[in-house]
């Protein structure tokens, strides 16, 4: 249960730098902010972005889950297909961990059981022009 | 002055150990030592790695609802001195953990009576299974075949007798 997925064998590129990416220059989204991202207000916002041309695609196809820019529309629903992308899922659905959850398990207080959250993948829209 | 609990591992985080890390939206995360920070770089998830408290807890590993563990709380409120209820504080304190654990030793014993009764069931199974290897099918049999051959040879003996 608590063993990591493999993500590649010892002599793929992505395991030179382990360490690197690990640096806080090189963090991403915590699993917690995702869940925040994913109120409607936040993810109206994050999935109508103003043009901003320092960003991958200009800002303009982002997959919410993941945290992620793609460069258009097409390589994005390539994305929602992928294995990745359905192993976030997954682990949205339960709820994030907290500082209060790590406490009570300290002892005080008794344990809670974590909710289940249903997430889907964002709807996308047919821009017909 | 205050203990925290550590993030990953629900240890305590004395002051003067461990790290605070403070994510860019401000929301701060203390851990006991640098094996829970490692833990939390590597976006490992507390309640699926196996030597952590939150494990232990979500798993039934350990007692997880009494009302003993509802004594320890945050306050935030100051309580004025007083040396009669310093006093008595610090025996209650110590009663309640004695308590505490007692429970829990009591509850992990418990648990553990599960697999014994399960082990001794596969052991039944096992022997019912294979029992073949230690006794042969037709073991206990061959006496009883004599017997009967023996029987029978008499009859033929007597009716032979019988048709003289």
């Amino acid at each position: 249960m608590g063993k990591s997925t493999q993500t590649g064998n010892h002599k793929s590129d992505r395991k030179k730098h382990i360490a690197r990416t690990w640096k806080t220059k090189h963090r991403t989204k915590d699993l917690d902010q995702i869940h925040s991202d994913m109120t409607t207000e936040a993810a109206a916002k994050l999935l109508h972005q103003a043009v901003d041309s320092d960003v991958t695609g200009c800002a303009q196809h982002y997959c919410l889950h993941c945290a992620r820019y793609f460069v258009d529309l097409r390589s994005m629903k390539e994305h929602f297909k992928t294995k990745v992308h359905k192993r976030r899922l997954k682990k949205l659905r339960e709820e994030p961990y907290t500082q209060a959850e790590a406490d009570r398990a300290a002892g005080m207080g008794s344990y809670i059981a974590p909710k289940k959250v249903e997430v889907k993948t964002q709807t996308v829209e047919e821009d017909m022009n | 002055m205050r203990i925290e609990k550590c993030y990953f591992c629900s240890g305590p985080a004395y002051p003067g150990h461990g790290v605070t890390f403070v994510r860019n939206d401000c929301k701060s995360f203390r851990f006991c030592r640098s094996k829970c920070l490692k833990n939390f770089k590597k976006k490992r998830n507390p309640r699926k790695t196996r030597w952590t408290k939150a494990f232990r807890k979500a798993t039934g590993k350990e007692l997880t609802v009494d009302n003993a563990l509802e004594f320890e709380k945050r306050r935030n409120i100051p309580v004025k001195y007083s040396r009669g209820l310093w006093d008595k504080t610090v025996e209650a304190m110590k009663r309640v953990e004695e308590i505490k654990r007692k429970r829990q030793a009591r509850f992990i014993m418990n648990r553990l009576k599960k697999g014994k009764q399960l082990e001794k069931e596969e052991a039944i199974t096992e022997v019912k299974k294979n029992i073949h290897l230690i006794k042969a099918p037709h073991a206990g049999k061959a006496k009883q075949l004599e017997a009967k051959m023996v029987q029978k040879l008499q009859e033929d003996v007597d009716m032979e007798a019988d048709a003289i």
